[in-house]
């Protein structure tokens, strides 16, 4: 079967048509600014670190990367001023976390407070290899089946 | 015995947990402010209502008073102006709003047809003070003592019974602490 030439010429153009405009979506995990990319590529690099870290408080799942809220690309412009101006990473979380609370941190700090949060797999373990050695011990003492 | 306890200990567990995470009450989009007992940010703003005039919260020191964040996207702020109007009425504290992502030209219009219960309401053109007040959506309700230390957050339209169970006794107790 032959599709006809100015159909298929047809379905090109709309094909092309659909592609640009998915080429003009951003691509996900990006930021969503008209700010675009960083110049320096490092600072790129952090600038999207950083801001899958932090969440966005509006829609509390969603990082600020991701978010598309008016807070979320307030707090961008934020991270993107203080990375031009030569902050460090943990002085950006600082400013954050000072502002918003430790919430607003995907990772929860190592401190004491936290230390079950940090804890609680390797007690879920150790729970875990005492109740096998128990049951282990158990077994090892019953007579064998014939 | 143990056979009977783990259950029964780890049922209670849950309840506990239960009670505390399915707690209708809890607004799970309630967050502990970190500003509680810190001194409020610093912000010089212009007037919604006249952008030659300027607000600034520095000139309140020695005074107890209210920030609070709204704006005219904001339903749950329209909710709360009939409250927000009478507290105003009663002229307890001062009280700063603190308008933000928002359009001037609306902010007035608002102001004019809906009732300014402000003493004064600050334009926050880029968000920037929001930021540093950690606000993250409005209305939000901060008590500032005479100190200047933030000393109580609320988030959620205020009521008169908020006002009244919530506020009143903390302006009171912070004003016989002294300026």
């Amino acid at each position: 079967m032959r599709t006809h030439p100015a159909r298929h010429w047809l379905m090109t153009w709309a094909l092309v048509v659909a592609m640009q405009g998915l080429a003009a979506q951003p691509e996900s995990g990006q930021s969503l600014d008209a700010n675009g990319q960083l110049q320096n590529p490092v600072l790129q690099n952090r600038f999207e670190r950083i801001t899958k870290e932090l969440r966005c408080l509006v829609c509390q799942n969603e990082s600020i990367a991701d978010s598309n809220v008016q807070l979320a690309s307030d707090l961008r412009r934020q991270v993107r001023e203080m990375l031009v101006a030569g902050s460090s990473d943990e002085a950006i979380f600082k400013f954050m976390t000072d502002r918003y609370g430790e919430f607003v941190r995907f990772g929860p700090p190592l401190e004491p407070k936290t230390l079950l949060i940090w804890g609680a797999p390797f007690i879920a373990l150790l729970l875990g290899v005492a109740i096998v050695y128990r049951i282990v011990r158990q077994r090892s003492r019953m007579p064998l089946d014939e | 015995m143990w056979k009977f306890l783990l259950p029964f200990a780890a049922f209670v567990a849950l309840v506990v947990l239960f009670a505390f995470g399915l707690n209708p009450k809890r607004d799970i989009h309630e967050l502990p402010s970190p500003l509680l007992g810190k001194p409020a940010p610093v912000f010089t703003l212009t007037d919604v209502l006249d952008a030659s005039r300027t607000v600034s919260n520095g000139a309140l020191k020695g005074q107890v008073y209210l920030l609070t964040s709204w704006g005219t996207w904001c339903v749950e702020c329209r909710v709360e102006l009939p409250a927000m109007l009478e507290i105003s009425r009663q002229h307890v504290v001062p009280i700063i709003g603190l308008d933000y992502m928002d359009d001037r030209e609306k902010a007035k219009q608002w102001l004019e047809q809906l009732g300014n219960p402000y003493t004064a309401a600050a334009f926050d053109s880029d968000g920037r003070t929001a930021i540093d007040w950690g606000i993250y959506g409005a209305p939000e309700t901060f008590l500032v003592d005479a100190r200047g230390r933030v000393i109580y957050k609320f988030i959620t339209p205020l009521t008169q019974e908020v006002w009244e169970h919530e506020f009143l006794p903390r302006i009171a107790a912070a004003r016989r602490d002294g300026a």
